[in-house]
C-alpha cells in the first residue's frame, strides 16, 4: 500500500538527481566521442528508459534518431494470453545499417534485452549497443555485453528516473529505494 | 536425440514449484533450458567411491551456465554454499549461478508474482511442486514416462539436507510423470519424505 506522498515510500536516495545529471553528461560526452562523424539511432526500451532517453538524447552532440520499442514483461497480461514474451511496440523505422545504441534504464536478469538483442540483430544494423542506466549484476542469468553503464548498484528494490512499481514512482527526480512494506519485500 | 533431451510429449517432475516458475521465465524469454542435466560427483572416500554429488537445478546451453535454485532460509543455505564451493573447486570451468530464496523472491515481486512470491519459500512450495500443472516447453505433464527411458544420472550416492518432499500418494494425488533425469534420485527423496503436508 503506498503513501499519497510518494516521497514517504523511499526508504533512501540511492542515485541522486545530481548525480544522474553528471551520469548523463558522462555517457553523452562519451557518445558523442565515439560516434563522431556517424548517425546514432537511439531506441528507448519504455516505459522505463523514457526519462534516461529524453536526458541522455540532448546530452549528445553528434545527430541522433529515436526510436521507441516496447517488449511485454512477464507476469503482465501478456503471460497469460501468449506464455511468450513478444514486441508490443515495435520500431517505426528500418535499423538496416544503422549504428544502433538501445538505452535502457536497468538491466537485472538480462532476460528482456537477451530476446531485444536477438530480434534487434535480425534487423542487420550496422552496430548495436547497449547503454543503460542501471546495471543490477545481483540476479543475471544472461551475460551480456554493456557497453555503456551509469551506475552499477546492489540487488535493491528500486524505483524513480523512470523505473516503477505498480506503474508509479516514475516521476520522482531519484533513483530511490522502495520501502518492502511497500511491495511485499521483506 | 540424445539422452540429456526430454522425451516429447513429457516435462520434468521439478522438486520445488520454485523450479518450475523458473522454467515458465525461461521459457516465457525464449531460453532453452534442460532441467538437472548433469550430476557431479563433489565429495569421494578412500577408495574413490562417490559418497556426495551435486546436480544443479537448470542448465542454460546457449550460456553454458548452470543455474542452482535454494529456497531454504538464508539462514540454512550453509550445505548448498559448501557444495557449490566444492564444485567450483573440482570443475573450475563450469559457471554455476545460485538462486537464493530472497532472490528468487525478489524476482518474482519483480514480475509481479505476489501470490507466488508469498508461497515458494520452504516446504509450502515443495508441496504446491506436485500439484502444478505448468505448462512447459515439451509438451503436456500427463501421461507415464516412457519404458526403458534411460536416466542420465549416474547412481552416484547423494547426502541431500534439503526438506523432504511430501508424498504425492500421501496427498491423494496421482504420483507424478517423472522422467529419466535424476529418476534414482527423486526415489529417494521419497523413501525419506514425511508423508503429510499442510
Amino acid at each position: 500500500m503506498h503513501h499519497a506522498d510518494l516521497t514517504a515510500d523511499v526508504a533512501e536516495i540511492l542515485v541522486s538527481e545530481a548525480q544522474i545529471q553528471a551520469k548523463v553528461a558522462e555517457l553523452g560526452g562519451r557518445l558523442s566521442a565515439d560516434y563522431a562523424g556517424r548517425e546514432l539511432t537511439l531506441v528507448s526500451v519504455l516505459k522505463g528508459s523514457l526519462p534516461f532517453m529524453a536526458d541522455l538524447m540532448r546530452a549528445i552532440s553528434i545527430p541522433v534518431t529515436i526510436d521507441l520499442m516496447e517488449v511485454s514483461s512477464y507476469g503482465g497480461a501478456a503471460t497469460e494470453s501468449s506464455g511468450l514474451v513478444r514486441i508490443l511496440k515495435d520500431l517505426s523505422s528500418s535499423i538496416d545499417g544503422r549504428d544502433v545504441l538501445i538505452v535502457e534504464d536497468i538491466i537485472d536478469t538480462g532476460l528482456t534485452l537477451n530476446y531485444l538483442v536477438r530480434y534487434l540483430t535480425g534487423k542487420a544494423p550496422r552496430t548495436l549497443r547497449i547503454c543503460t542506466l542501471l546495471d543490477k549484476p545481483a540476479r543475471r542469468l544472461v551475460e551480456i555485453e554493456i557497453d555503456y553503464r551509469g551506475f552499477e548498484i546492489p540487488d535493491q528494490f528500486v524505483v524513480g528516473y523512470g523505473l516503477d512499481y505498480g506503474e508509479l514512482y516514475r516521476n520522482l527526480p531519484y533513483i530511490g529505494v522502495l520501502r518492502p512494506e511497500v511491495y511485499g519485500g521483506t | 536425440m540424445t539422452a540429456l533431451d526430454p522425451v516429447p510429449g513429457t516435462a520434468p517432475n521439478f522438486a520445488h514449484a520454485s523450479e518450475a516458475e523458473l522454467a515458465r521465465i525461461l521459457d516465457y524469454y525464449q531460453v532453452e533450458w534442460r532441467y538437472e542435466p548433469r550430476t557431479f560427483p563433489i565429495l569421494f572416500n578412500l577408495d574413490g567411491a562417490v559418497v556426495e554429488s551435486f546436480a544443479p537445478d537448470f542448465y542454460l546451453p546457449e550460456f553454458d551456465l548452470y543455474v542452482e535454485l535454494t529456497t531454504l532460509k538464508q539462514s540454512l543455505v550453509r550445505k548448498k554454499n559448501r557444495k557449490l564451493r566444492r564444485l567450483r573447486e573440482l570443475y573450475p570451468d563450469v559457471r554455476i549461478k545460485l538462486f537464493y530464496a530472497r532472490d528468487f523472491k525478489a524476482l518474482l515481486l519483480k514480475y509481479g508474482r505476489f501470490d507466488l512470491a508469498a508461497s515458494l519459500s520452504g516446504e509450502e512450495g515443495q508441496a504446491r511442486a506436485l500439484a502444478a500443472t505448468p505448462t512447459l516447453e515439451g509438451g503436456s505433464p500427463e501421461g507415464p514416462p516412457p519404458e526403458g527411458s534411460p536416466s542420465s544420472a549416474p547412481e552416484a550416492a547423494s547426502i541431500e539436507g534439503e526438506p523432504a518432499i511430501g508424498s504425492a500418494a500421501a496427498l491423494g494425488q496421482d504420483v507424478p510423470r517423472s522422467t529419466r533425469h535424476g529418476r534414482a534420485r527423486r526415489a529417494r527423496r521419497r523413501r525419506r519424505a514425511a508423508p503429510t503436508v499442510a
